[in-house]
């Protein structure tokens, strides 16, 4: 201590203090702010995820509450419809098997075809009609 | 909803706590572990932590001075005179911290935790006061009898307070 004194006398020993203070090694003090730095990181993502899980079960209680969550089932039910008639293909033709058109006018019945007549009456006829002769005007 | 994370900014409070713990221990390996427990129970326990009760430094300390007593208070320095360096071997500035860094060793335990806190942590007189949970005004002349004591192991001042008995403070 002879050295100090010899060299310093009249000092601010606090300033000294204060100025001589020890310091970590630069690579000491990088490896342990990582550790501390990667810890907070994965506490904050857990945190994040449970605030925003927290966040949506008030937003669904509060729209309960108020009868919002019917609405809005309602209302993805229409969306649907609706996105299903526009992806729906349009060419297919909906024909209508009964209308009133149709009950009032029915298709007539179909007539009964009258048996043939006997084969050798018609086969007369035939005969006497190439007879005749030709009409000539 | 949320509490401040007492450790968003480590670079700082790990340069503080090691500087603390230096004082108390020495500069080296010992006062890198104390700093890495520190932050070991720190991380573990940082739910605990309180900003009413104080600063974050001030609850990191409170850990550090825990970890120091608990299992390294024991440690001894090697406490050989410094009167050989040689000033033309080495830089001036270098040989007074060296100098100054013995000379803090060389005080008893109490005194030491003082000058660690105060020069070393950088806390003041009340927060010291309030980490050792005791009065400000009894830190402040706590401080300056170590002060004084410092004094005269670097100057060789006869009429300086005398150093306590190493662990008589406890």
């Amino acid at each position: 201590m002879r050295y100090w004194r010899r060299r310093h006398e009249g000092f601010d020993l606090e300033a000294e203090l204060r100025a001589g203070r020890p310091e970590p090694a630069p690579e000491f003090t990088r490896r342990l702010e990582a550790r501390v730095r990667n810890d907070g990181r994965s506490r904050v993502g857990s945190l994040r995820v449970a605030f925003v899980g927290a966040l949506t079960a008030v937003m669904l209680l509060a729209l309960a509450s108020v009868g919002g969550v019917g609405y809005a089932s309602s209302a993805a039910q229409d969306a649907a419809v609706s996105v299903k008639r526009v992806v729906t293909p349009k060419d297919v033709i909906t024909v209508l098997k009964r209308s009133p058109a149709q009950d009032q006018y029915k298709k007539p019945k179909a007539k009964k075809v009258k048996k043939a007549k006997k084969k050798g009456k018609a086969a007369k006829g035939r005969v006497r009609a190439r007879t005749r002769p030709p009409f000539t005007g | 909803m949320f509490r401040r994370d007492p450790l968003a900014d480590p670079e700082p409070l790990i340069k503080r706590v090691y500087a603390y713990a230096a004082y108390r221990l020495g500069d080296g390996p010992d006062a890198e572990d104390v700093t890495s427990e520190t932050f070991e129970r720190a991380l573990r326990y940082r739910k605990s932590y309180d900003p009413r009760k104080g600063e974050p430094v001030a609850w990191l300390l409170g850990i550090a001075k825990r970890v120091v007593d608990g299992g390294w208070s024991n440690t001894e320095f090697a406490t050989e005179d410094v009167d050989f360096v040689d000033a033309t071997d080495l830089e001036e500035e270098a040989i007074r911290r060296l100098t100054l860094a013995r000379a803090v060793e060389s005080l008893d335990e109490r005194d030491r935790e003082l000058i660690a806190l105060r020069y070393g942590a950088d806390l003041t007189a009340r927060q010291i006061a309030e980490l050792l949970d005791v009065r400000t005004n009894a830190i402040e002349v706590a401080l300056h009898r170590a002060l004084g004591r410092l004094r005269g192991i670097l100057g060789g001042d006869e009429d300086a307070e005398p150093v306590r008995k190493r662990g008589a403070s406890r």
